[in-house]
């Protein structure tokens, strides 16, 4: 038999904690493992049960692989419910916002590669304009997804994908619910002003 | 009463709806809305997953205006702006520094006096107001109040107008018409925001859940102050409907449409006709319209 012991890397642990920490604004350190949490959690099932009291525990361990490539990420859906019944007021949607930049700065592919261009689609628009043109922003949308299943080779789903998104797109203009009017606003060049300015990095 | 008013890019689009009846509804109310001056887009729940920067001078660029238009108050009808916008103005009020780096690029200079109400609490201070003018009884309708997320949960410490897990705004003003919201349990679940459209399978079975609650208590309808509620449980109930093996609908009336509604105005004025689940047959039936 061996004996084993699970030893502290204080880089690899230390180094990772503190950086999700310091940008989330969440002391992971008072995470006691409680799981109220997890409980009310609307991902956590669709997302393997990776809630974000695994998660919490992953950064503290300092296991960043499985921190920053988990579907909770992905999945998150920022309803602050985690962090509202948390006794210790950690809040969990700002742990997850935070991965998502993180993982894409460390060049992973987003594990749900649709909410990934979904966000980064709609604030590319809202900064172009100043505000969101839905119909814009809907048509990249799909085009990004659409470039991102091709490459699969498998069309099927493109085809799917289409007519489902006319089909809804016709509804919604049955109901006067898409308004092909344009709308912006000269405040975007102070925002992308003050972006530039502050030396802000995005892609 | 003057106040200011930020209506975001879904009330100028698939919500227009909802512009229109604010507007109707707090101008019966003896409220004029003073729509502050191009106005930017509050970034959303986007902006936080791309950029913490962007989260903040988004909306804070808007509170400059605000700040700087005079008015003691700004009403925020869309939950998302609201929630976003209210959170801004807490940073800012924390990060001192940041706060003077945005004052000195933006022309309208964030101070932070401006009051930011949701569309509950402008209604509710003006509940006497309500009560006198209306002039049409909601008898018979038994909504099921949805709150959503973004209205009493923040992700920062802030004082809430309601209660956080059981809010209660959208049922006193419905007493008070005389409608009969019902008690149930998904009053502040999550209906999948924008996964209705990147990550359907969630979102269709959060709402499904949301649907069934509902049901089970015997309501006749939802009533919301969220667009995104709105456009979600309403645009794509049939398709959770289907796909969940639920077969009644129910409509999905905003706050303003039912306020609307006892104040004596019509389906075609509020522009209930928008709505993907008729509304108009069960208004029609409890003799509301
Ligand atoms: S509720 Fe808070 S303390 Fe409990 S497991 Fe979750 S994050 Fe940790
Ligand atoms: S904010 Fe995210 S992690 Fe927290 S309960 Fe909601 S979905 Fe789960």
């Amino acid at each position: 038999m061996t004996s084993t012991v699970l030893e502290f890397n204080s880089e690899i642990a230390g180094l990772f904690g503190k950086e999700v920490m310091e940008r989330s604004g969440q002391n992971l350190y008072a995470c006691y493992q409680c799981k109220r949490c997890a409980s009310g959690c609307p991902a956590g099932e669709d997302a393997e049960y990776v809630t974000p009291d695994r998660l919490i525990r992953n950064i503290i361990m300092g296991d960043r692989e499985k921190a920053l490539n988990n579907l909770l990420v992905w999945k998150c859906v920022s309803c602050y419910t985690c962090g509202t019944r948390c006794p210790n007021n950690i809040h969990s949607s700002r742990i997850t916002e935070t991965l998502k930049k993180m993982s894409k700065e460390s060049h992973l592919k987003p594990l749900r590669p649709k909410v990934f261009f979904f966000h980064d689609t709609f604030i590319k628009n809202s900064l172009r304009w100043g505000r969101v043109n839905e119909l814009e922003f809907m048509g990249l949308f799909e085009i990004m997804n659409t470039l991102n299943v091709l490459k699969k080779r498998v069309v099927k789903p493109i085809i799917d994908e289409i007519i489902n998104q006319a089909k809804f797109g016709l509804s919604m203009v049955k109901k006067k619910r898409l308004h092909p009017g344009f709308q912006a606003s000269k405040g975007r060049h102070e925002i992308r002003r003050l972006y530039k300015k502050e030396n802000k990095k995005w892609k | 009463m003057e106040i200011a008013y930020y209506p975001g890019c879904s009330l100028h689009s698939s919500s227009a709806l909802y512009d229109l009846q604010t507007r109707l509804v707090l101008k019966k109310l003896g409220i004029n809305l003073n729509e502050i001056s191009d106005w930017n887009c509050c970034g959303a729940t986007s902006a936080g997953k791309i950029d913490d920067f962007l989260a903040v001078i988004m909306p804070a660029r808007n509170l400059g205006i605000a700040d700087a238009s005079g008015f003691p108050e700004m009403v925020i009808p869309c939950s998302a702006c609201y929630s976003k916008t209210l959170m801004a103005q807490k940073h800012l009020e924390n990060d001192l520094d940041l706060k003077n780096k945005i004052n000195a690029e933006f022309s309208k200079k964030v101070t932070g006096s401006i009051k930011i109400s949701s569309i509950l609490e402008v209604l509710l201070a003006n509940l006497n107001e309500l009560t006198g003018q209306a002039n049409k009884k909601l008898i018979g309708l038994k909504p099921v109040c949805y709150y959503g997320c973004m209205l009493t949960r923040f992700p920062y410490d802030l004082p809430v107008p309601d209660n956080v897990e059981n809010p209660k705004g959208m049922e006193t003003i419905l007493k008070t018409l005389d409608a009969n919201p019902i008690d149930w349990s998904y009053k502040t679940d999550c209906c999948g925001a924008s996964a209705s459209v990147n990550d359907e399978e969630m979102a269709f079975s959060l709402m499904s859940k949301i649907m069934q609650d509902a049901l089970a208590r015997g309501a006749n309808c939802f009533v919301v102050t969220c667009p995104m509620c709105q456009l979600n449980m309403d645009a794509y109930q049939d398709k959770f409907c289907e796909k969940h093996g639920i077969d009644k609908r129910l409509p999905v009336f905003f706050i303003t449409e039912c306020v609307g509604l006892a104040l004596g105005m019509g389906i075609k004025e509020l522009q209930i006709d928008r709505h993907f689940i008729d509304g108009e047959g069960l208004l029609k039936e409890l003799d509301i319209v």
